[in-house]
């Protein structure tokens, strides 16, 4: 009967001795057989996502109707349409604004949030769970409880406004407001992530420093700005990131709400996209168009990583 | 010898199982039925009453109850019900992953962008029992493509205005006959409008333009006053839309009109505009057809702001001669979704649709698809006034693409007209830049 192998691993490097052991054991020589381990999740990358970006940037040169048929390849044409598509431009231009509402508004509230309810009491266990809550809950569902926040005239918006003597804005209507109203609805709805994120990372930050500062009579501001912030740099980084990406792809609450009106002013691109590729059957334009979009992501994203690797170093 | 002889009661046994075996236990022929009029298993979970199925999922609901209850072929219809709003684009999705549904529903204005998915029927028609010399005219312009016909007819719905007849009595604008004085001229809409603001303090017209699905109200409308004029988007063939003729502009201008002076609601979804309505906030519903026995039965409640009367007309004409919005719902089978096994089944299940025609006309207030049962249509409450709408109702050729790329589109610029004062010149230039890119590799 073959003895059974035990390999204590531990961090900080080896002894001699565990060295020698491992590398009788086969551990550290390349095989090929050590690839079978991540086969698994390869296979899935490759099948769900490699193959579907490669298609569908092939999909962006060509004319494809989704129930007519691929007609050829059309070079760039699909790109120049959209260049001239005044509501693509407008919905680039509504999801670059919807992004610069949003994200901030989930690092400082996310940050504020975490830092009012990090603590022991039960009441901010409870408050965390709220906060949470909603975060659950499907699109839908959401949705429907701000479209009747929203509703002209009889919805709780109006009525509250009504109550304060001040004329109801009607942000479904509103050219200005159908868009940081749909912001609103999705703060509200996810604050709970960056929250979540933030209270992990305050809870990181070693006590004794904020017993230090306690005993140099450091200020909370003092504290905050020398002590914790910069504990959780990182973590300010992966929230805007994560962010920046999420709500690049606003899609439900803008088609749900408002439908990308009034006038284009809440139409964001994912909906542009599903309406072009699934309603109008225009696939290969439809393609042209996530292309973007994947491109603007993949800027802002590497842009906010870059900054945050810059002031971290 | 001893296990033959303890095996044999045991086989005997197994024999007389399966011989006296029920149909209901054997096993069934399922067919899957992809459609919309909404889900309301919790009223209708297994009704098979269709003398008391109301509205169209009621009805839609009850029937499919009904045949799985009590057809003798062992035929299981497992209905896949999706909202109505996304139900193409989610057909589309399901035809390019090769998840197809036997039958799916299809209205007839997107039957020219389906016809190399779906089968031609006509060939069929008589192995099911069925009988096309019973279309009406306009339900076999709609399932006709090409001169074959790809798809059973259901209905024939039009566009209507819905009338709180409460609130016109209290306006001053019912005749003798106790009925609403229905506008003949824009400059007739627009003064019952301002009468009936400076009466009743409401609305003269309550339409959703806000939510997903509600364009496709405007739109209709705008159709209907363009076909009253012998108005056209496309006056000059199919590969380019016009949407500055003089009939286009006289259509958009007149929700221009009714915007401009409050006289229409702002910013409603389909529910609050039905709710609205069935609450008493304005005094015209433009709606469909499918309303007319919801809001029969909300206007027999004692308490309901609709009892002092509820009616319906044809969308008025305003100009020169009534012409109305159509379009019918439609059964197509869908290229790849039958089987040997299942295509005889579901041919047995249509022939069952088409034999219960009339409860969906009677339940919804669709117009019936089959010429034999005009008469008894007409005898339904209201129905007289409807009962002429395949005479005169118009649709988009079959030759247009992306039709409902077009609705969406026209009613979004009306909604622009309607809910933050985009001019029609506006929404015009608009619709016309957009039919660009609707046209584009058509």
């Amino acid at each position: 009967m073959a003895p059974t192998r035990i390999c204590l691993v531990r961090t900080g490097g080896q002894s001699v001795a565990e060295a020698t052991q491992s590398a009788a054991a086969g551990i550290g020589i390349p095989r090929l057989a050590n690839a079978l381990f991540v086969l698994p999740y390869m296979l899935i990358l490759l099948v769900m996502l490699i193959i579907p970006l490669g298609l569908g940037i092939w999909l962006a040169f060509q004319d494809y109707d989704m129930l007519g048929g691929w007609n050829g390849s059309v070079g760039l044409e699909n790109f120049q349409n959209l260049l001239d598509d005044r509501i693509f431009r407008g919905t680039v231009r509504n999801t670059m604004l919807f992004v610069l509402m949003t994200t901030p508004a989930f690092v400082i509230l996310g940050l504020a949030l975490a830092l009012a309810l990090n603590d022991r009491l039960r009441r901010s266990a409870m408050l965390r769970a709220i906060f949470f809550g909603s975060s659950v809950l499907s699109v839908t569902i959401v949705t429907l409880v701000w479209r009747l926040v929203y509703l002209p005239d009889r919805g709780m918006l109006a009525n509250i406004l009504g109550t304060v003597g001040l004329h109801s804005i009607d942000p479904v209507t509103s050219e200005t407001w159908a868009l940081p109203a749909i912001a609103v609805v999705t703060v509200w709805w996810i604050i709970g992530l960056p929250m979540t994120l933030f209270l992990a990372a305050l809870q990181q930050i070693p006590a004794d420093l904020y017993e230090a500062a306690a005993l140099d009579h450091a200020s909370r501001w003092r504290t905050l700005m020398s002590i914790t912030l910069p504990s959780i740099r990182r973590t300010i980084v992966v929230v805007a990131v994560v962010e920046v990406i999420l709500q690049f792809q606003l899609f439900g609450q803008a088609l749900l709400i408002t439908g990308g009106g009034p006038n284009n002013t809440s139409r964001p691109m994912v909906q542009f996209i599903y309406e072009a590729g699934f309603r109008d059957l225009q696939l290969g334009f439809a393609a042209a168009a996530s292309q973007v979009l994947f491109a603007l992501m993949l800027i802002a994203a590497l842009a906010q990583a870059w900054v945050g690797r810059k002031r971290e170093g | 010898m001893m296990l033959r002889r303890a095996l044999l009661p045991l086989a005997v046994t197994a024999l007389a199982t399966l011989w006296t075996t029920p149909a209901a236990a054997q096993p069934k022929t399922e067919i899957t039925f992809a459609r919309f009029f909404g889900a309301c298993e919790s009223d209708y979970g297994s009704s098979q009453d269709l003398a008391h199925a109301r509205g169209e999922c009621g009805v839609m609901t009850t029937l499919v109850n009904l045949f799985n209850a009590t057809n003798t072929d062992n035929i299981v219809v497992k209905p896949q019900i999706i909202e109505w709003g996304p139900y193409y684009q989610q057909l589309n999705a399901r035809i390019a992953a090769h998840d197809i549904p036997t039958i799916a529903v299809m209205h007839t204005a997107q039957l020219g962008d389906y016809t190399r998915y779906v089968e031609e029927l006509e060939p069929v028609f008589k192995e099911a029992g069925i009988d096309p010399a019973d279309f009406t005219p306009n339900a076999r312009a709609g399932v006709t493509v090409g001169g074959k016909i790809y798809a059973m007819p259901w209905d024939t719905h039009s566009w209507l205005w819905h009338f709180n007849v409460g609130l016109f009595k209290k306006a001053g604008l019912l005749d003798a006959t106790g009925q609403p004085l229905v506008p003949k001229t824009v400059d007739e809409m627009l003064a019952q409008a301002k009468q009936m603001k400076e009466k009743t303090g409401k609305p003269y017209i309550i339409i959703a333009t806000s939510g997903p699905g509600d364009f496709a109200n405007s739109a209709r409308g705008y159709y209907s006053w363009l076909y009253d004029q012998g108005g056209s988007i496309f006056p000059n063939g199919f590969e380019k839309a016009d949407f500055k003729t003089p009939e286009s502009l006289n259509s958009f201008r007149v929700f221009e009109a009714l915007a401009k002076n409050d006289y229409i609601t702002k910013g409603l979804d389909g529910s609050g505009g039905l709710g609205g309505f069935l609450n008493g906030v304005g005094a015209i519903y433009m709606t469909g057809t499918w309303r007319i026995d919801d809001f029969l039965a909300a206007s027999a409640k004692p308490d309901s702001p609709l009892a002092e009367g509820y009616t319906t007309r044809v969308f008025p004409n305003l100009f020169k001669s009534q012409a109305v919005w159509t379009d019918n719902h439609s059964w197509v089978l869908p290229k790849g979704g039958t089987t040997p096994a299942n295509r005889k089944a579901a041919l047995i299940f249509l022939k069952f649709m088409w034999d219960h025609n009339f409860d969906w006309a009677r339940g919804g207030g669709h117009l019936p698809a089959r010429q034999s049962l005009m008469t008894e249509y007409a005898k339904l409450p209201l129905r007289q006034y409807v009962v002429d709408i395949p005479t005169f109702g118009r649709a988009l050729p079959h030759d247009v693409r992306r039709q409902f790329g077009f609705q969406n589109m026209i009613g979004e610029e009306i909604a622009n007209i309607i809910n933050s004062g985009k001019t029609a010149d506006q929404a015009a230039d608009a619709a016309q830049e957009r039919s660009v890119a609707l046209l584009r590799g058509r």
